[in-house]
Order: structure tokens, then sequence, then C-alpha cells
């Protein structure tokens, strides 16, 4: 027996879908500008099977991951560095900040001047968005320590690596996955945009290649694989946020 | 004594930092890279800056579009989110009906929105708006849920034991008490929404920031494309603080309850 909350989702999905074919059957005489939600289907259907949506998939989700595992790395022991020693956070505060308040769209063209149209520009995307998100955060998680941790550490005469890896990084592991979290919606957008501008494979070339050719079912076929993209990721963020740190309230959205 | 010598040093710190950085870059741009397709140093930037605000003014017609379309963004994104965001909390037959598109519509890129509306709206004002309103509307929208749903149960039955009637309930109490939420979210929706004025100028503009950005961009013009970042930066900045202050003087109570 499926939730109350969730028999309402699926009819609601189910019903507007519906709706979306039956309206577009009946009112366009052409796909142009809204296909129905078949004809979507059916373009989907053969990009598989060409293998074009392999090598888009596959080309967006290289990028991305290769970023993202990469700033997760820089992005704590920075991150980690900037929460201990007042220093280096003043150090490094100004260029963080300045960097984190240009919009995503804006430094792209950046990126690809000084490293080319292939894939290392769309990573290093990834990688500053994400490695900026989680440095933030990291330092604030860090900082924010319950004190009685760091006193029950002292008391234990705990040395220093075992202060570091039992004691401060996992009380700074909730801040850390809000940092990837809001790092990737950020990092997805970031890598569509470098991939509209300058690519030769990806979902974000796919996205422009069609619009360019008013191909509209792959416009929405396209935009289906981000929705797609976009909602998986976020569910798993939110699924690890809710595992490493049960007694925090996570977003609902 | 030496305490404060220290301390000056430590307040010290952060314009170092900045002043250090900026003659890095100086030096590896006039004697490293000396390519001025590639980078150009920040005195150029400054010049530039200058000469765009003082002398040829040609900056203020890209400022003028790109603010007038972020403007009108963000008004409607307030007046169609807020009120959803509302009867999402009130009525959980509205929320459950209408989650599964939202979170379908906020997780998606927005970008990727961008060719669809210019597809159906061709290329003037209205999907421009339309593509930062897609942008701003769900910080809104879902800050101003959470601000109804949250509001103190004591509230509202102080509310009932002065026999409000349901309109003034919810005029006098449950709206006042979620105005600090809706305005984090506005404050939230300004970053998204100046990415949406990138995002949208970018598609088909002849003038707007955004526009400047990724023309300075193919052109390879390194001073302009500095001065349209660092004015997108200096743009997002200053929105997010005046919000900030807007968000004080709306709900003092606020600031009241941290002093004490």
């Amino acid at each position: 027996m499926l939730s109350k909350e969730l028999r309402r989702g699926l009819v609601s999905i189910f019903a507007g879908l519906a709706l979306w074919e039956i309206l577009t059957r009946l009112l366009l005489e052409n796909e142009l500008l809204i296909p129905p939600p078949s004809s979507v289907l059916r373009t989907l259907w053969e990009l598989g099977a060409t293998g074009q949506l392999n090598k888009h998939l596959l080309a967006t989700l290289f990028e991305f991951v290769c970023g993202f595992s990469t700033a997760c790395v820089v992005g704590i022991l920075f991150g980690y560095f900037m929460g201990r020693y007042k220093w280096f956070d003043d150090v490094m505060d100004p260029w963080i900040a300045t960097l984190y308040s240009i919009p995503v769209v804006a430094f792209v063209p950046f990126i690809i001047i000084w490293f080319g149209i292939g894939m290392v520009s769309k990573v290093i995307v990834v990688f500053k968005i994400t490695a900026v998100a989680i440095m933030l955060n990291t330092a604030a998680g860090i900082k924010n320590i319950d004190p009685t941790w760091l006193e029950l550490s002292k008391s234990l005469r705990l040395n220093p690596r075992q202060n570091t890896f039992k004691i401060r990084l996992p009380a700074a592991l909730p801040y850390i996955v809000t940092g990837m979290r809001l790092g990737v919606g950020r990092a997805m957008l970031g890598v569509i945009v470098a991939e509209l501008m300058a690519a030769n494979a990806g979902l974000g070339y796919l996205l422009r290649d069609a619009s360019e050719t008013w191909d509209s079912p792959k416009l929405f076929v396209t935009v289906l694989l981000l929705a797609g993209m976009g909602m998986g990721s976020f569910t798993l963020i939110k699924k690890a946020e809710q595992k490493l740190a049960p007694w925090r309230e996570t977003a609902e959205w | 004594m030496q305490a404060s010598y220290k301390n000056i040093a430590w307040t010290m710190l952060k314009p170092i930092s900045i002043f250090s950085g900026l003659v890095l870059w100086h030096a590896l741009a006039t004697h490293v890279v000396n390519d001025a397709t590639l980078l150009v140093s920040p005195l150029v930037v400054i010049a530039k800056a200058y000469e765009m605000l003082f002398v040829t003014a040609d900056l203020y017609p890209h400022l003028y579009a790109s603010s007038w379309i972020f403007l009108q963004g963000m008004v409607l994104a307030t007046v169609v989110g807020v009120p959803i965001g509302f009867l999402m909390a009130l009525s959980p037959a509205v929320r459950d009906y209408v989650n599964p598109w939202m979170t379908a519509l906020y997780t998606t890129p927005r970008i990727a929105f961008a060719p669809v509306i210019l597809l159906w709206l061709g290329i003037d004002l209205a999907a421009k708006v339309i593509i930062v309103f897609l942008g701003c509307v769900f910080p809104i929208l879902i800050n101003s849920f959470y601000g109804m749903r949250v509001v103190s149960r004591e509230f509202v039955e102080v509310g009932r034991s002065f026999r409000l009637s349901r309109g003034s309930l919810f005029m006098k109490i449950l709206l006042p008490a979620s105005v600090p939420f809706i305005l984090a979210g506005l404050r939230l929706a300004v970053g998204r929404g100046l990415t949406g004025v990138a995002i949208a100028e970018w598609f088909g503009a002849t003038e707007g920031l955004g526009y400047l950005i990724f023309f300075a961009g193919q052109t390879l013009n390194l001073p302009i494309l500095f001065v349209g970042v660092a004015v997108f930066a200096i743009l997002g900045i200053l929105g997010f603080q005046l919000l900030r202050v807007i968000e004080d003087l709306a709900s003092p109570w606020r600031k009241e309850l941290l002093v004490k």
C-alpha cells in the first residue's frame, strides 16, 4: 500500500503527462512547439539505439565525476585548514568569497579561454564550483565544533592525528555533505553551460545542437535527461545527508 | 603591548592577502603570460572599468537592460512564488499534487529550459524575464512554504483565543510571522536571478551584462570580460547585503532576540 503522499504524487504526474499528450495531439498540427510525450519517448529510444545518447551522457558524467571527486578532496583539505587556523582563513577568505559570488555563467568564458574547449575545461568548471562550496562549508563545520568534544579528545589524550580523524572531521561531516549538495546543483549548471558554449560532446552540446536545428523532440529528450540527472544526484546526496547526520532536519527539496 | 601588535598583524592579514594576490596577478600578467588574449593586469582592468564608467559611459545601457530584466523577473517570482508556497503550506493536498512537478523543475539545471523558452517565446523581453523568473521562484516559494509551516503554534493559539476570523488570523499572524522567511528566500534568489540574467542574455540579446560577457569572451577582449564579471560579482554582493538590511528592518524582533 502506497502512502497517500506518494499516491497523490503519482496521480499528479500521470494526469499531467496524459493531459500534455491529449492537448498536443488535439490542438497542435506540428510538433515544433511542444512535442507530445510519446514522440519524446520515441526520440529517446532512437537516440539510445544509435549510441548517440551513450556518448553524450558518458561525456557529461565523466566530466562531472572527475571534477566532483577532486573538488571533494581539495575542498575538504583546504576547508579543514581554514577552519583550524585563523591566519589561513584570513588569507583565503577574500579570494574564496569573490569566487563564490561570481555567477557560474560569468566565469565559464575565462575557463574556456584558458583551458580550451575540450573536457579539461569542463572538469575545471565543475571542480571550481564544487570545491568552493565544500571549502566554505567544511570551514564552517570545523569552526562550529562542539567544545565538549574537544575536551573529550583532550581528556582521552588523543594524538593530533586521532584528534583530526576521530573528532574534528566526523563533527564537520554533516556540513561537508551540505556543501556537496549545494555544489552539485551549481556544478551541473556549470558543466552544461560550458558544454553549450564550446564542446563536441555532452548533454549541453546535445541541447545546443537540438535547439539550433529546431529539433524539438530531441530538445525535450535532453531536458528530460538533465532533469533525470539533477533529480538523481539530488536524491543521492539527500539520502547520504540523512544517513550521515540523521539528527539534522534536511531540506525537503 | 605585545598583544596589541599581534592583533594589528592579525587584522592586517586580509588586506595583505588581497594586495599580494593583486601584485602576483599583475606580475603574472605582465612578465609570465604577457599575452593580452590570455590574461591582463588588474591595472588594465581598472583602467577599462574607469573608461566604461566615466569616459565613454558605455557600461550603463548594459547595466540598465540587465537590471530591468532582473527586477521584472524577481517581482514576478515573488508574486507567483509566495502565494503558491502559502497554498502548499496550508493545504496538504495541494502540496502532494504540486510536489513532484516542483522537485523536477527545481533540480533540473535551469539552463536546460532556456532553449525551450526561447522556442516558445522568441528572443524578446518576455523570454528573458521568464528565464530569470525560473531561477528565482524556487527559493522564494520554498522559503514561503517553510515560513508558513513553522509559524509557532502558540501564535496561532493566541489568535484563536482572541477569536480572530480566518482572514485576520492570516493577515495578522501567519503573514507577519513568515515575512522573515520570505525575505531570506529573496536573498537566496538574488544570486540565482543574476545567473538567470546572464543565461537569458546569452541567447540572442543585443545588450545587457550577459551579452557583454559573452561578446567579450568570443572576441577575446579580456579587459571587458573582467569588468563584466566584476560587475556581476558586485551586483550579487550588493543585492545580498541590501536584502539582509531589509530583513533586519522588517523583522526587528529577530535582532532583539539575538541581542538578548
